[in-house]
């Protein structure tokens, strides 16, 4: 693919190895570095690149949008790029949030409520669950999964009515806890957790249990840590999904509403708000992006430190 | 969770603790399982053979037998044509996004400047999932290639922004039997959808990529393995677990988008024919979890664990 770097590669000739009758065994031609060539890089940043563009046009023109002035959101034919750039849409947007009879601090702490609790309960409970599942065999687990797996085909708007008389009858109809607490139940992460967790040696989880751990120990300190680019994983997902939740039929108090809600209607707000509509996306795309950076770069670090030995 | 430092044994055998202490670990989920998925199973169930009217307070229920299938098979105009044509589109979509989303996750798994902000961006779609942003994406792609602002977002998604018909006129030249003219020209229209389908996928197969353990590709490296071995031989065993993840979590976001549910949830919204909506959505449900679990059966009998 591209023209072999001479100083890194050393010669077959110095390392010729032998078999037990004294026959040389041949080696594979390659000296340099695992999957490195210049060329080749080249070409895979251009196809990363090419891909990435692509991809991240909508959030340039969500960014762009957001501060554009209300004569250039309107400009026909449209220009991709902002020209005056200003701040007057957010400005707008926090007198409007300061109308509202719901203070935004309000909104911001609902969401981080149902967020908070429903993603770490999530994880909690998936991954303990997933735990034995991955790890024991024992009469039930083979039924268990499948359930999991068909659980996962039933989309939430088809179940909607027997779900809403569920919560009523538990009491949760106009609480956070409706959002939070079907989230527990969510068995992707379950899934998720378990396919990793089947990674982890078995025999890391015998020597433990031989020194006496318990099992919720093999399970906290030996299974979880082991695991750890999974459930950063399962976070950003449910993160994800929590903060797109709009509260929708379960939560019809205004004070407890998610921050989405508010900023959904806020968008919805035709023609004359336009520009605070822009200035909304570019928000509530914002948290989600910023949340998923932070915990994709832990995951790096994690790994750089953590290596499983035997 | 019984102390298993004590020599005397305490009536169980360990095959018996690991049962006890397994449904105690998964105690919690089955609770949460049992209210918020077999609950509304069996009650979507009983809605099926049955004509839901919604009064104040109470629900009345009429017992129609199976007149809710038959509607829904024989009756309903589109119903049974979707039902086939999303499982189909299924059946295409799932192998070209877990290859992409494969192809991805080791491109992002090497180290280069700006890897996290790159990373950030293919995941950006599962972000702008939330319909309130949906919208702009959707304007933003008739922007670019339409060079219109204003279309409907309706109309934007029938087109994808490809000239379709100037390949199939170059494959038909070529004399290139129609089936596989067919199955090309449905995956580059479906390219920008699955590109775009692919962000969970991704993230999860960089999760597998990140588990393998270092030092494997180390000996792999020491004892002369080329790139194309390792691959091969240490990268794809040690993904495939969470190929078949993958595959699943595919199936499952594909039949949460497709028309079948979306006609499931007009009869519900709509024409609030509750039992015809339970109806549709309880076969279709079934007929993808026969598909998912031939699927899994195939992959798994090549799938590797490590142990």
């Amino acid at each position: 693919m591209a023209a072999p770097v001479i100083s890194k590669r050393i010669h077959k000739s110095q390392f010729a190895v032998y078999d037990e009758r004294g026959r040389k065994i041949k080696l594979a031609k390659r000296g340099k570095k695992l999957s490195r060539s210049t060329g080749g890089t080249i070409a895979l940043f251009l196809f990363i690149g090419l891909f990435a563009v692509f991809m991240a046009l909508p959030m340039v023109l969500t960014i762009s949008n957001a501060f554009k002035p209300l004569d250039e959101l309107f400009y026909f034919p449209p220009r991709f790029m902002v020209r005056n750039p200003t701040l007057s849409n957010f400005s707008d947007l926090f007198i409007l949030l300061q109308q509202s009879w719901v203070p935004f601090s309000r909104y911001f702490l609902n969401s981080l409520i149902i967020t908070g609790f429903g993603t770490l309960g999530h994880l909690l409970i998936a991954s303990a669950a997933a735990y034995p599942l991955a790890k024991n065999r024992f009469p039930g687990s083979q039924f268990l999964m499948s359930m999991v797996i068909l659980s996962l085909m039933f989309s939430p708007v088809v179940t909607g009515i027997p779900n809403f008389l569920i919560l009523s009858q538990l009491n949760m109809i106009n609480t956070q806890w409706a959002l939070i607490v079907p989230a527990f139940a969510a068995s992707l992460g379950l899934y998720l957790m378990k396919q990793f967790m089947e990674q982890v040696p078995d025999s890391l989880v015998e020597s433990a249990r031989m020194d006496g751990c318990r099992e919720i120990g093999i399970w906290w300190r030996i299974v979880m840590p082991n695991v750890k680019p999974a459930w950063l994983t399962l976070v950003i997902l449910m993160f994800q999904a929590l903060w797109a939740n709009t509260g929708g039929v379960v939560i019809h108090s205004e004070e407890l509403r998610p921050l989405t809600f508010a900023m959904n209607m806020l968008a919805g707000g035709g023609i004359a708000r336009a520009g605070t509509g822009a200035a909304v996306m570019f928000i509530t795309m914002i948290v989600p992006v910023t949340f998923f950076v932070i915990s994709q770069s832990r995951i790096v670090e994690t790994m750089a430190t953590s290596g499983m030995k035997e | 969770m019984e102390n298993e430092k004590k020599p005397k044994r305490k009536g169980l055998s360990l095959r018996g603790r690991q049962t006890v202490s397994g449904y105690l670990f998964i105690a919690p989920w089955l609770i949460g399982i049992t209210f918020f998925f077999l609950y509304n199973i069996i009650e979507a169930w009983r809605y099926s053979f049955n004509i839901l009217v919604m009064e104040e307070g109470k629900r009345n229920f009429t017992w129609v037998g199976l007149d809710n299938y038959y509607f829904i098979f024989r009756e309903h105009t589109t119903f049974f044509v979707e039902m086939f044509e999303s499982i189909f589109q299924m059946v295409i979509n799932v192998p070209l996004i877990i290859f992409f989303a494969l192809f991805m996750a080791i491109l992002l798994n090497r180290q280069f400047m700006g890897r996290g902000l790159v990373r950030a961006i293919f995941f950006l779609p599962v972000i702008m999932a939330s319909a309130a942003i949906a919208d702009t994406i959707e304007m933003s792609f008739g922007m670019i290639f339409g060079g219109v602002n204003f279309i409907p977002p309706e109309v934007m998604r029938e087109q994808t922004g490809f000239n379709v018909g100037s390949i199939i006129m170059l494959l038909a030249n070529f004399q290139i039997p129609p089936q596989v003219v067919e199955f090309i020209v449905e995956a580059i229209a479906n390219l920008h959808e699955i590109i775009r389908s692919a962000g969970v996928q991704i993230l999860i197969f960089l999760a597998a990529l990140q588990s393998i353990p270092p030092s494997m590709y180390e000996v792999a490296q020491i004892e002369g393995a080329t790139g194309y071995e390792t691959f091969w031989k240490i990268t794809i065993p040690m993904v495939s677990p969470l190929i078949i993840t993958n595959v699943v979590y595919t199936v499952v976001d594909t039949y949460a988008n497709s028309d079948v549910v979306e006609t499931a949830r007009d009869m519900y919204v709509m024409e609030n024919n509750f039992g015809a909506s339970s109806a549709m959505s309880l076969s279709t449900a079934l007929l993808v979890c026969l598909v998912l679990f031939a699927i899994c059966w195939l992959i798994s009998r090549r799938v590797f664990y490590y142990d």
